[in-house]
């Protein structure tokens, strides 16, 4: 579905950059970046650490400004984005309040863009639902482990129902098995809230097997050196991850990678 | 429940434990200096014993009325100070302008001998509890602000930029955020401060003031009533710890309530 959607794009890169000026000079963090994401697409920025994907993310959600070129999204300047709050933000920390409950976190959002309070309270259960932590909706974050604290940030970034996902590196701090679970439950969420997501990741068979399309990155300075479609069919299953055809997608990205 | 109420370490003493030997130590200390006093025949203006004291306490119809404006001067300066501390640390984390414009100053402050401004103040105010107010709170000010700025700025970097995602107001972020990050830091300076500021109270009365502990204070000792000068120091003594004590349990209180929830991650 992936590649056609991008004849409408929800973000639009035209030529942007990023340069910080340091004591030692300048530092170009992301270079010359020209790229479509379509409505609805899951795109992966696979790159090394420090290759500037997380900067680029920054870019499209307007955390961090473009020194050169422009992001659009849907038309209009990121920041019109952000403040419409279209931008749900997931990093590879949790980065929850250790003084809320796990539904006070989820509230969190919504306290701030204006949901209608009476509603808060089913929407936090709801979402805490759908991740299967409703059980620990009292639950203070030092209560959680590591997998349900991201889980539980990962619903927070949906709470207001925003319409694109920005996730960092989500689940690069987890135990594999914790990884591989929560790639699955990212992958059935977006089938129910079908958001627009876009996910920086240094891990190529998770790229892969999440993503419609893979945007390759290089470091010094952080520039998209090839774009990949991933032909794999949807639902993907746990079990694809050991065909033939999978593992095609994991050498190409790799070769891509210049590994 | 009682395993939930157990101390946190196997080892940690029961009250008594702890009490006990200070308690046998200042009894022993009272008994040697009582005694010392009776068979030396030191006089009474240069060490009065222990009952002599204990009399004079008791028999001080006046002792409260000082006590009480102290305690009023002292928690007058202290409230200014927190209230204007904490409105001036949300201003420095908010503003660039701020921080770098006042915060020398604030720092600076600190080295200025107190005592040296007191005799300003009483020209400028009076003889009153204007001076003394005043002198509380500038002492209480430093700790206060210097806190509550390190508590503010320790707000998680990402739990910022995700407040900035959704386009949270500066407002929003400092009362979900910044402040309560910064509650342990607060409480940790209320305790510095609230004893600071009865220093301040006290020492302001030395200069010019008709009431108070510091009036007692300096007058028992040129009287040479050295059991009064007594009296108001054990007074003084009380009060200092006390406020420690307080601030200090609603720190623990709040910071066990908070460790509970996960407050050090």
């Amino acid at each position: 579905m992936a590649p056609d959607a991008a004849q409408v794009p929800c973000i639009h890169l035209d030529g942007a950059g990023v340069t910080f000026r340091t004591s030692r000079g300048t530092v170009e963090a992301v270079s010359d970046v020209s790229l479509d994401i379509g409505e609805r697409e899951f795109l992966a920025l696979l790159g090394p650490t420090g290759c500037g994907k997380s900067t680029l993310l920054r870019l499209i959600g307007d955390l961090t400004p473009p020194t050169h070129g422009r992001v659009e999204v849907r038309g209009q300047p990121a920041h019109a984005a952000r403040q419409r709050n279209e931008f749900g933000f997931v990093f590879q920390e949790p980065a929850l309040l250790p003084w809320r409950t796990a539904l006070e976190n989820v509230r969190l959002p919504l306290e701030v863009v204006g949901f209608p309070p009476e509603k808060r309270r089913m929407r936090c259960e709801e979402l805490l639902q759908l991740v299967s932590l409703l059980g620990f909706k009292d639950s203070y974050p030092h209560e959680l482990s590591g997998g349900m604290k991201q889980r539980v940030a990962i619903v927070r970034a949906l709470a207001w129902e925003p319409s694109i996902l920005m996730m960092d590196e989500p689940f690069s701090a987890l135990d594999e098995l914790t990884r591989n679970r929560l790639q699955e439950d990212l992958l059935a969420l977006w089938a129910v809230e079908h958001k627009t997501i876009v996910f920086v990741t240094h891990n190529i068979s998770e790229a892969v097997y999440l993503a419609d399309r893979i945007a390759v990155m290089s470091p010094r300075p952080g520039r998209i050196t090839a774009v990949l479609p991933v032909g794999l069919p949807r639902p993907r299953l746990p079990e694809m991850r050991e065909t033939m055809e999978f593992l095609d997608h994991v050498r190409e990205a790799r070769k891509a990678l210049g590994g | 429940m009682s395993e939930q109420n157990a101390p946190p370490f196997a080892d940690s003493p029961s009250w008594w434990e702890r009490v006990l030997p200070p308690a046998l130590i200042l009894i022993a200390l009272l008994i040697v200096w009582e005694g010392a006093v009776r068979w030396l025949g030191i006089p009474k203006w240069l060490l009065p014993a222990p009952t002599a004291i204990l009399e004079r306490f008791l028999k001080l119809k006046t002792l409260w009325s000082h006590t009480g404006l102290t305690l009023m001067e002292a928690a007058s300066g202290f409230a200014a100070s927190a209230i204007l501390g904490i409105g001036l640390s949300a201003g420095i984390v908010h503003s660039r302008f701020l921080e770098r414009g006042v915060f020398p100053y604030v720092v600076v402050s600190n080295a200025i001998p107190i005592i040296a401004i007191i005799p300003l103040l009483t020209i400028w105010l009076g003889f009153g509890f204007a001076p003394k107010i005043m002198i509380a709170a500038i002492i209480s000010f430093f700790p206060i602000v210097t806190n509550t700025t390190r508590g503010l700025k320790s707000a998680d970097a990402l739990a910022l930029d995700f407040m900035r995602s959704i386009n949270a107001t500066r407002w929003q972020v400092f009362a979900k955020v910044q402040f309560p990050t910064a509650l342990p830091f607060i409480f940790a300076a209320f305790r510095i401060a609230s004893s600071l500021s009865i220093v301040g109270a006290v020492v302001a009365e030395f200069y010019g003031s008709d009431r108070g502990l510091g009036y007692l204070v300096i007058t028992s000792a040129t009287q040479l009533q050295t059991d009064l000068l007594f009296v108001s120091i054990t007074v003084l003594a009380a009060l200092g710890i006390g406020c420690f004590s307080l601030f200090g349990y609603i720190e623990r209180r709040f910071g066990s309530a908070q460790a509970e929830r996960g407050y050090q991650r």
